[in-house]
């Protein structure tokens, strides 16, 4: 599928290949439930745990990680810092997210960063980054390497991301105002359900980033077209599921300290 | 954007102006400074326009051609759908640390906000329309834009000026032959009409969203920033609305703080009255714009650069 990309940095495949084409899954509507079972206002199943890098048992150096799954999302996040910034005389911390999907990860398979994982790290950084005291750590960089191994949604992998960046801020003992949780909605048949899959293909998704002890929300990201009050709406809803996200966060690092 | 200093003093000072609904160049806090548009300047393209925000010297200056390119179907992409391409360039010569690879993260944060907002049916653009023969042929509209100059609230000129390179894009006529061969499958060819009076709009454009951008400054927003309110911007959010007063597409940028979920509301229903002024003075704005190209102006020089 990548055939025009020059790419030499690996051994590459047949140029004109492509994956195959699947007949498409026509979805019943949203009245007669979920494919999987869900209530229309359930998340996935979450597992979250804080310092599978970071243990003393393995060698690594990061400062705090986190591996975070949602259904089938599956992603892990290794966080360094805060360490010394190649700008000496910055006030604040200077904070990067580095976004990667894994070549498996999508159902198109894609061994090359492309402008979309670019801009989600910058956006990452946009909306981890009010949660983090920046001003804490003057001259340092703190640095998240976010790895996408299993992604299933676009936005509700996103929201994922950024709570699995949370738990590796607070694992990394990074001095935070509060830990951010997302959580996403898709809107199909004039509802809204929460956190949907791939195949939940919603025409309209919004996405909403809060930190509930603050009451501030960090990240808003709608695609799709829907009125304001459909809008409205939808981020009111997200932005209480984000509470129960919080909490499950909140849980998995205790579990961690235990 | 591009890194203004101001001294601390300076900070406090439109930071408190603002809170007070003073800014500094006397402008209300749901202001726009002066928009200048000019249609059709590029004749190689199928639409192109430049969009000023502020003025003459001292303003967001955005130049957008708009391409059609017919792009042959290759498995696994959507059977009969066009597609848009969007691409954001800032110019070196608008800030030096444009230079080089300088401009990059701005790039492609510009790209991906231009593409959340115009590329698919949410642009209000006929996607299906710009399918020429399905799994074989589609339009490809490129919209390449580029930031001549950054004097504050880029996504919103790049969007205005995007809105009228669409609005004032003409495709050329496609003419389709459907032969039903042997086995009565549907062979089909197609045709494009090489004349230049034969062209039609892109359907759907006059559904394209407009944006408005709200930079908080202590605890008020304001539209349009200028350079100096963006560099005390703690988070900004952009809205894009359509002429129906849809919401297309809502980016929060900034990373020093988030918005109260009141605020947030507040916000997103004040974007939606602004909206609707903002499309009266867009009307008007593009139609002085498609009339002056009829006139006996010179097509070079002075009136691309010196009246605009």
């Amino acid at each position: 599928m990548s055939g025009a990309v020059n790419d030499r940095r690996r051994i590459n495949g047949p140029a004109r290949s492509v994956e195959p084409i699947y007949t498409a899954t026509v979805l019943d509507s949203v009245a007669k439930g979920r494919s999987d079972g869900r209530g229309l206002d359930h998340m996935r199943p979450i597992y979250a745990k804080a310092g599978p890098i970071s243990d003393a048992q393995t060698t690594a150096s990061a400062s705090g990680s986190a591996f975070y799954e949602q259904g089938s999302i599956r992603i892990s996040c290794a966080v360094y810092g805060p360490r010394s910034a190649r700008k000496p005389n910055a006030r604040r911390a200077h904070f990067v997210c580095d976004f990667q999907y894994a070549p498996f990860a999508c159902s198109k398979r894609s061994p090359t960063q492309s402008t979309d994982e670019h801009e989600t790290s910058l956006w990452l950084s946009n909306t981890v980054g009010p949660a983090i005291r920046l001003e804490m750590y003057p001259k340092s960089s703190i640095d998240a390497y976010v790895t996408v191994i299993e992604s299933d949604g676009k936005m509700a992998t996103l929201a994922a991301t950024i709570n699995c960046i949370s738990l590796a801020l607070a694992d990394a003992g990074i001095e935070m105002y509060d830990t951010v949780a997302a959580c996403s909605m898709g809107l199909r048949d004039s509802q809204w359900i929460v956190d949907c899959t791939h195949q939940e293909n919603a025409e309209c998704s919004v996405l909403v980033a809060y930190m509930p002890s603050v009451d501030e929300v960090t990240g808003v990201l709608q695609t799709g077209k829907t009125t304001l009050e459909v809008h409205e709406q939808g981020v009111q809803l997200c932005t209480n599921v984000c509470v129960r996200v919080y909490a499950v966060i909140c849980r998995a690092l205790q579990a961690s300290v235990e | 954007m591009t890194s203004l200093i101001l001294s601390p003093s300076e900070q406090d000072f439109i930071t408190r102006g603002v809170e007070k609904g003073f800014r500094a160049d006397g402008r209300g806090s749901l202001d726009r400074r002066e928009v200048t548009l000019r249609t059709n300047m590029i004749s190689q393209a199928n639409g192109s326009a430049r969009c000023r925000i502020g003025h003459l010297g001292l303003g967001t200056d955005v130049l957008v051609g708009i391409k059609a390119e017919v792009n042959t179907w290759t498995p696994g992409e959507p059977e009969s759908l066009g597609s848009i391409v969007c691409n954001v360039e800032c110019s070196p010569s608008a800030a030096q640390e444009f230079e080089g690879r300088g401009a990059e993260d701005l790039n492609v944060e510009l790209t991906q906000t231009l593409d959340r907002m115009f590329n698919g049916p949410q642009s209000g653009i006929d996607m299906a329309k710009l399918c020429i023969i399905p799994k074989q042929a589609y339009w490809v509209l490129h919209v390449d834009a580029l930031v001549l100059d950054v004097k504050g609230g880029i996504v919103d000129a790049l969007v205005w000026a995007t809105r009228a390179a669409l609005l004032s894009t003409k495709l050329p006529r496609v003419v389709v032959e459907s032969i039903a061969d042997e086995d009565g499958n549907l062979q089909s060819e197609f045709d494009v009409v090489d004349d230049a009076e034969d062209q039609v709009a892109i359907e759907g454009v006059e559904n394209l969203p407009l944006s408005v951008t709200f930079n908080q400054i202590g605890k008020r927003f304001v539209i349009d920033a200028s350079e100096q309110e963006e560099a005390v911007t703690q988070a900004s959010l952009t809205v894009a609305v359509s002429p129906q007063l849809e919401i297309c597409a809502v980016q929060k940028g900034g990373f020093l703080r988030g918005f109260p979920p009141s605020l947030l509301s507040e916000i997103m229903q004040t974007a939606r009255r602004v909206a609707r002024d903002e499309f009266a003075k867009f009307k008007e704005l593009y139609e002085t714009a498609a009339s002056n190209q009829m006139g006996d102006e010179p097509s070079t020089g002075s009136t691309f650069l010196g009246a605009f």
